[in-house]
Formats: structure tokens, sequence, C-alpha cells
């Protein structure tokens, strides 16, 4: 029973670094290649996430480029230190704060699905600004990376069970482990 | 029971499968950023006194009609009197952009001598290139025209003085017998403006044709000759009567040699009056069993 429950808890725990780690890996060409290009009266632009948030600002949509900022940079790379502290913290095992990282991991899982709007963003440009010679909008390659990295996020939040927080990972000295 | 007397052991893998996420992730990551850095070419810019047609993002640049490069960016220079192009070739097509490469853009044109570049009127303006030999560059001139190809299987070149240009116009044509065996390629005043050089070239199968002894004369537009006992009308062929034309021959006698690349003739205002008569045998090498051209190491004398 209980080394069950310890190969369930260590399995966890691995599928969920494993999933973290996958996705931290594919921030990187998410956020060094273009997700999005656009032609818009003979103006073309390849644009990656940042060069984006940038050109939205220069253009004067500040409220949008802050937006575009917290959903696709800000937040993926807090969800993913967030998880990755509690991932250490739950190697370790309990050390008293099992409370506040509980609630820190709700609130990952809250915010993460926002993370997607670029991703939306992309896909709804592509299918509506489709007007041959004048307009047009393409998504690119780094698109695909930045929506592996956020499902993948999501994954890793959904493999990590927040019970591991509240247990020893000896299981047999502390009998609150029993579930 | 057997089965519990002899539990069958197993540990869990010390490297769960789901670590084969992050090692895929990691292949499929670095693939991207590779294939992304690696299809990027150099960015050349090209100067035009006029870039009508030239769209960014759409333009491309062609090579022997394949797709080199495309248009990143068109914009005025500073001083607003040219504009710029700035052009991404593709990895494969970073050698072309060299020291004495000649860019032009390819408008639909319509003339006597044919249509060309018909496929822009649906595809839009394109560049195009003639590589350079010179070393890598990334700054040029483009050109107002196509260069006058500069390739030596095309034929040979010749050099014609004449003392008015007549009706002569680039790409009208130089023929034999009325039939074309070349075209005007470029013309322009003689240094000490006496004269105008007027560059020919014959084609390939045909330049043998032209020997060192060989007559030249402008066939351009109509000649009337009215007498007593009627009027006589000569008309060149149809391309050259509004072209303009030159036609050429060789006297009978001793065939003299070849005449070589560049070599200058007279353009005579007239045939000479027996030439149509004349009629000495020269073999024609069709472009298969052509003798390979003379190799000369002069440059050509004016680049149009």
């Amino acid at each position: 029973m209980k080394n069950s429950h310890l190969v369930s808890r260590k399995k966890n725990l691995s599928r969920a670094s494993a999933l973290a780690l996958a996705a931290a890996i594919m921030l990187v060409p998410a956020n060094l290649l273009p997700v999005l290009y656009t032609q818009n009266a003979g103006k073309i632009r390849t644009d990656t996430i940042f060069s984006g948030i940038v050109g939205l600002c220069q253009e004067g949509w500040w409220v949008l480029g802050v937006i575009v900022f917290i959903a696709s940079i800000l937040i993926p790379l807090l969800k993913l230190l967030g998880l990755a502290w509690l991932l250490i913290v739950a190697q370790r095992g309990p050390d008293g704060r099992a409370r506040p990282l509980t609630r820190l991991y709700v609130v990952l899982n809250i915010i993460g699905r926002w993370s997607m709007l670029d991703v939306f963003l992309v896909t709804f440009l592509s299918g509506v600004v489709q007007f041959g010679l004048f307009a047009k909008a393409e998504p690119r390659i780094g698109i695909a990376a930045f929506a592996a990295a956020v499902v993948l996020t999501v994954m890793a939040t959904e493999a990590f069970d927040p019970h591991v927080l509240w247990e020893h990972p000896a299981g047999a000295s502390s009998p609150s482990s029993a579930k | 029971m057997k089965a519990t007397d002899n539990p069958k052991v197993t540990r869990a893998p010390s490297l769960p499968l789901v670590w084969v996420v992050p090692l895929l992730a990691l292949a499929i990551g670095s693939w991207m950023i590779l294939r992304e850095y690696l299809n990027h070419g150099p960015e050349i810019t090209i100067e035009f006194a006029n870039a009508a047609g030239v769209v960014a993002g759409k333009t491309v640049l062609e090579y022997k009609g394949v797709t080199v490069g495309e248009v990143q960016n068109v914009e005025l220079d500073k001083d607003l009197k040219v504009v710029e192009v700035r052009v991404r070739l593709n990895k494969d097509a970073a050698a072309l952009a060299r020291e004495g490469a000649e860019f032009w853009i390819v408008h639909p044109e319509i003339g006597l001598s044919g249509v060309s570049g018909l496929e822009t009127l649906v595809t839009g303006a394109y560049l195009a290139i003639q590589p350079g030999l010179g070393p890598p560059a990334s700054e040029f001139k483009g050109k107002e025209q196509a260069p006058p190809p500069l390739n030596k299987e095309l034929g040979r070149a010749f050099l014609l003085q004449s003392n008015k240009l007549g009706s002569l116009t680039t790409g009208a044509p130089v023929e034999f017998r009325e039939m074309k065996v070349g075209e005007v390629e470029a013309s322009q005043l003689s240094d000490d403006s006496t004269r105008v050089l007027i560059r020919i070239r014959v084609y390939t199968p045909y330049v043998d044709l032209v020997r060192t002894n060989t007559q030249f004369w402008n066939v351009g537009g109509l000649s009337l000759k009215l007498g007593l006992l009627g009027a006589q009308i000569n008309t060149p062929s149809i391309e050259s009567l509004f072209q303009g034309g030159i036609a050429f021959a060789t006297p009978d006698g001793d065939l003299a040699p070849p005449a070589l690349d560049n070599t200058q003739f007279i353009l005579n205002n007239e045939a000479p009056g027996d030439a149509l008569k004349w009629q000495p045998k020269i073999p024609v090498h069709t472009p298969e069993n052509a003798p390979p051209p003379p190799i000369h190491s002069g440059q050509i004398p004016f680049v149009h």
C-alpha cells in the first residue's frame, strides 16, 4: 500500500517535472522565432512575440501591448517559475508552508489558460485578415512552439498533485501521510 | 499461493517514459531554430530611380526564372531622390550578390519585336539579377532596363559606325537575306560625337556569316524611287519597317576570315548596289557543333 503510494508520488513529481522542463525548452523557440507575418498595404512585418509588443506600443496601442506582454511573456514565465518552485519544495517534503503553496498552485492553474490568448490572436488574425493583395496575416512557426509551451505547462500543472505538498516523502514517519 | 510466495519484484524505471517529452521538445525546438537561421541568406540593398510595381513582401528576385530572394522593404532615400529596395536573398543564392551584379525590374513589355514579361501582368513586376564577378557586396544600383545579355554563348557582338542612328532602336533586327539573325543591343555617340556607335549581336548559329569584309547597311523605313518607267518601293521586313533594321552581306570572291567579337564596321545608309547578288558559300554552324567562341580578353567597349 505504502510502496505503491510512494511510487505514484515519485511518478507524479517526475511526470510534472518532465513536462515543465519540456515547456521551458519550447519557450525558447517560441520567443526567438517569428509568430506572425502580416502584410498591410505593402507594409510587411514578421513579428516575434516581443517585436509584436514593441510594435503595438509604438503605434500607440499601449493597453493592447501591455495585455499581450502579460499574457504572452509574463504569465508563461511566472507560471513555469512557480511550478518549478512547487516541484523543488515537493521534492524536499512539507515544510509547514503547504497551505500558501497550495494556494499558489490554484492560482497557477487558473491563470495558465490565459496564455493561450496569443495563439488565439494569431489564429484569429490569420483566419479573418485575408484580403489578398491588401492585407494578409499568416502564422509563423514560433506560434506552434508557443502553443506547445503553453499546453505543456498546463499539462505539467495538471500532472502535479498538490497532495504531495502535504505529505512526507518517506511516508512511514508521519501518520498524517495516510490518505 | 505460489504467486504470492514468489512475487515478481519490479523496480520503477529510474527514468520514466515521460522524460522522453523534454528530449523531444529539445529536438523539435532546436530544429525549429536551426531551420530558421539556416534559411536566412544575406540582405542586400538596391537603389532604383523608380520602383514602380515593387511591393515589399510580394515582389521576388528571380534569377534564371527561379526565385532567389524576397523584397523586405521599399522606401525612399532620405533626400527623396532614389528608392531603396531591401531584398533578403535565399541562403543558396547568396553567391549572386557580388560586385558588378546588375538588377532591373521586369515589367510587361509589348513591342513589335515581341512580348516580354507577360507573366508580370498577373504576378506583378519582379526583380531580375545578372550576377557579378567581383567580391561579395551588399549595396547595388538598379538599372532602368534589362542589361544586354553578356552571355558569350548568345553569339558575337560587332560595332557599327554610322553617321546617324536613323530609326534603329534597341532590339531592332539584324537581317541576313531578310532573315533575322541578330539584334541591335545598344547605341551611343562616339567620344568625339562625330559618329553613332551601334552594338549589334549576331546569334550563335549565324556568327560565321559576318566576315572581315562584310558590308552592313541600314534597312529601316521605306524607300521609294520614282522613275520614267514607274515607281519602285522597297520595303524591308515588317519588323524592321517600324523598328529600323540592319542588313549585311558578304562580297563574293575569296572568303575572308570570320570577324571576331567587337570588330568594327561601317554602317552604310544604303545597300551596296549588287549586294543581293552576292552569294558566297558560308557554312552555318548549328549551336551543337559550333566552334568554341574565340577567347577575347578585352572588355566590351561600352555598356548600355
